[in-house]
């Protein structure tokens, strides 16, 4: 079997992607460090993530493989597996491509981070007392509506707790 | 209901549906097929196979939604394939990102006049 076109698709995916990023252009947003957009693809963190890929990219497809000279020699139940696997491949690379694109987006700042979001927790409280707030700790159960606008609430009181020392107060 | 929030419900059914199918083969189909009858073990492992299928499209939409880290994507994409792991990693989600998310989604309230 031979997969070179899907290889060279996934190279498009991995390097054509950082291209539009490598001249950056001042007006497009902030950019939390300095340099080209696409040069957080080559973080030693990014880099792993990148090997994981590659590995499991083929890592499945020699599973594929597998299970079709397992059906070939007669295992009817393979013939399932044999097309599930290259399946699950490509998801990896659509998956894969998509996830960069929507990180170069984040970084150009074309569109918003809800991860930001986080940061906007009242100070000293992490997101997991949050939940608590939210009512979320405790089995689940509530009202979603609920215990996202109790979180809310407790986000917005932090926001304006020392707000009165812009004016003297404290 | 707005798209993240369909988008948690979606993601919820798959794995709860994916994670009780991924019970039944693993307690119940396996240990009949090493007793020596397979019937069991290769059709839920069938079944399990198209649900997570439908369990990974549904995960990483919303992990897309959600904008989530590789991290957390990663172990949410797999947990489909680990008996009982869906039902931990939906609460780990939950709680980490899916409560956070919707917590910002609500709108400021009017703010009130005085007088």
């Amino acid at each position: 079997m031979s997969f070179g076109v899907t290889l060279h698709g996934m190279e498009n995916a991995g390097t054509a992607a950082p291209s539009p990023g490598a001249v950056p252009s001042p007006s497009s947003g902030p950019s939390p460090s300095s340099g080209p957009v696409w040069r957080f693809l080559i973080q030693p963190r990014w880099l792993g993530w990148h090997l994981l890929m590659v590995v499991s990219f083929w890592g499945m497809l020699w599973l594929g493989d597998w299970q079709f000279h397992r059906a070939l020699s007669g295992n009817a139940l393979s013939w399932a597996y044999t097309f599930e696997w290259p399946l699950f491949a490509g998801f990896a690379v659509v998956f894969w491509a998509k996830t960069i694109r929507d990180e170069f987006r984040i970084r150009r700042g074309e569109i918003a981070d809800p991860r930001a979001m986080a940061a906007q927790l009242p100070a000293g409280m992490g997101i997991a007392q949050a939940s608590v707030v939210a009512g979320l700790d405790d089995g689940g159960d509530e009202d979603e509506e609920l215990s996202a606008y109790n979180a809310y609430l407790a986000r917005l009181n932090a926001e304006v707790k020392d707000h009165g020392r812009w004016h003297g107060l404290r | 209901m707005n798209v993240v929030k369909a988008a948690v419900l979606r993601y919820r059914v798959m794995a709860y549906v994916t994670g009780v199918v991924l019970i039944v083969l693993c307690f119940v189909g396996i240990p009949l097929q090493v007793a020596g009858k397979p019937a069991v073990a290769n059709d839920v492992g069938v079944v399990h196979g198209i649900l997570y299928i439908i369990y990974l499209i549904n995960a990483w939409i919303l992990s897309r939604k959600l904008k989530l880290e590789n991290k957390p994507t990663v172990i949410m994409l797999l947990a489909g394939t680990v008996p009982i792991m869906t039902f931990i990693v939906e609460r780990w989600i939950s709680r980490r990102f899916i409560a956070p998310a919707l917590a910002s989604q609500v709108p400021a309230p009017e703010p009130v006049r005085p007088g």
